[in-house]
């Protein structure tokens, strides 16, 4: 759950006096949005996006003459004027749930991560957040299937679904707990993600374990417009 | 005029000899017992013509699979080892003759549409094929039957666009990556949402790779969807992909595991409703096709659900409307 395993490390970088043409290159050809501006002793000092970038080009809808004059200011400009300095960074022994909640908090979309002397070590965007989460839960993992069952309120509900997958001999990987929606009420449901085709062995399993089976998550009559 | 169009039937009661024996597998020689029972006392009955099929030559295998994996495939079944790869894909001694000669029956049933002995080919086989990957037995699969057709049927008797379509519950796996790079075979599977089900994948979003590109059409329905939502995407996005695609050959990947009976998905077709997907596979076929398409069986593991299913699928396709 370390963001160490999850980041990229060693990002590309460049220092505050450093040109915005050179920065907007940069982040185009390696096709992305966030370039770390450093020191040098490697400190982060600052974040540009293409977002920033874009900004600090002239608008389209200028005259010529306002256009030519204005882009030839922008590339004499270095980044450090542009740059964004109010800064939130994460620890290599940061979790991706610190990250999730950050990305979520300050509405941006990657993160640098330093070391405990503010030297760059890596970077953590939404996709590498969305790759972490994908293979936390098996998201697409071939030959994986959902089963669900109602929790029956009784005591260790987890540990008895383990106990009989195992004496079955069922290859399972995942296995939470949750309400199906935020009200109350809601019934609490049991996700397995078993690692098998044979779902009716599975079923029969549960079934005569005394669990009852849930749709995984029941359609409403007014969801089914959105069906096809 | 007769009623219907006659459909050969490729089986072989070596299809039987498959041994998936323990008390919970549902991939069962009685599928086919069921299915062929049914058959036999059904008003299709007339129209139906046995074929025996022939073992599928091993270069038409390697076209699909890879070496290494067909010897391995071949010793588990010869080491008396109860499955390959995962406990699912459980086998017996016979099982890699038997899974040679159901891809076989798919050439055999190629043959006789070409050679013009029959339009219409139900391939009754087992075991199922679509789940098989170039290198990896999945699913109850060990040769990818429709995929090693697919092949035969371009570089043996030249078909350039092939249309694979699969209605199976399950997303053929198997058959989206042997041709997720090829633009001339098109795959389109209609399946119970991956995040629910086997095997996870199908997502909407996989339209094939590369030069494939838009050559490969998922869509996958909720659980609990029922005949209406299969029966609008084939009218709607299924039928325009076709309509775009003009194919000259056919496949059909037919599961009847979508059925409301069977436990083995979420989804809930009627038995009613294999006779619409008949209708408009034969639609299909008829228009771009002469009429011509190739059907293979997948799943369907309830044993009354599923020969009914199937006869009312037959039904559906050879009926004369006119």
């Amino acid at each position: 759950m370390y963001i160490l395993r999850h980041m990229t490390p060693a990002p590309l970088t460049v220092e505050p006096d450093v040109l915005i043409p050179e920065a907007r290159e940069i982040l185009r050809s390696n096709r992305f949005r966030h370039l770390p501006v450093i020191d040098e002793d490697w400190r982060l000092v600052g974040m540009v996006t293409d977002r920033d970038i874009r900004s600090a080009y002239p608008s389209s809808v200028l005259s010529g003459e306002e256009r030519r004059h204005e882009l030839e200011q922008v590339s004499k400009t270095p980044v450090s004027e542009i740059m964004s300095t109010d800064l939130v960074n994460l620890l290599p022994h940061s979790t991706i749930d610190d990250a999730l909640l950050l990305l979520e908090k300050k509405k941006v979309g990657a993160i640098p991560v330093l070391d405990e002397k503010g030297v760059i070590v890596g970077i953590f965007s939404m996709r590498d957040l969305i790759r972490a989460y994908k293979r936390i839960f098996g998201l697409a993992e071939k030959g994986s299937s959902l089963v669900t069952i109602r929790d029956d309120g009784e005591p260790n509900v987890l540990a008895r679904i383990v106990k009989i997958l195992e004496q079955k001999g069922i290859p399972f990987t995942r296995l939470s707990r949750t309400k199906l929606t935020e009200d109350e009420r809601s019934p609490v449901i049991v996700y397995i993600r078993v690692q098998t085709y044979n779902i009716s062995a599975v079923h029969s399993v549960l079934v005569s374990a005394g669990f009852e089976l849930v749709d995984p998550e029941p359609l409403l009559p007014e969801d089914r417009h959105l069906n096809s | 005029m007769s009623r219907f169009r006659p459909i050969a039937l490729v089986t072989d009661p070596r299809y039987l000899d498959h041994d998936t024996a323990n008390s919970l597998h549902p991939e069962i020689p009685a599928r086919l017992e069921g299915i062929l029972k049914r058959l036999e006392s059904s008003p299709l009955a007339p129209y139906l013509k046995k074929i025996t099929p022939r073992k599928a030559e091993m270069n038409r295998v390697l076209a699909v699979h890879d070496e290494d994996y067909l010897s391995s495939f071949e010793g588990t079944c010869i080491s008396g080892r109860e499955f390959f790869g995962h406990p699912d894909n459980r086998l017996g001694y016979d099982s890699y003759e038997i899974a040679l000669l159901a891809a076989g029956g798919c050439l055999s049933g190629i043959d006789i549409i070409e050679n013009g002995e029959s339009e219409l080919v139900f391939c009754c086989i087992r075991p199922p094929g679509h789940h098989a990957e170039t290198a990896q037995a999945l699913g109850f699969c060990f040769l990818n039957n429709v995929a090693i057709a697919a092949r035969y049927w371009k570089d043996v008797h030249g078909k350039e666009r092939i249309l694979i379509i699969d209605w199976d519950a399950h997303h053929g796996n198997g058959i989206q990556e042997v041709f997720e790079h090829d633009p001339d075979v098109f795959y389109i599977s209609i399946h119970e949402h991956p995040t629910f089900s086997f095997p996870g994948t199908g997502y909407s979003n996989e339209t094939g790779t590369g030069a494939g590109e838009g050559a490969t059409l998922n869509i996958p329905l909720p659980p609990g969807s029922g005949d209406e939502a299969i029966l609008n995407a084939l009218k709607g996005r299924v039928g325009e992909a076709v309509k775009e695609f003009r194919p000259e050959a056919i496949i059909v990947a037919a599961g009847f595991d979508a059925h409301v009976m069977d436990d083995m998905s979420g989804l809930a077709y009627t038995t009613k409703l294999y006779g619409y997907l008949g209708t408009f596979m034969a639609f299909w076929a008829e228009r771009y096709c002469k009429g011509k398409v190739l059907s293979v069986l997948e799943g369907g593991y309830h044993l009354e659900a599923l020969p009914a299913s199937v006869e009312a699928y037959l039904a559906g396709l050879s009926v004369c409307i006119d």
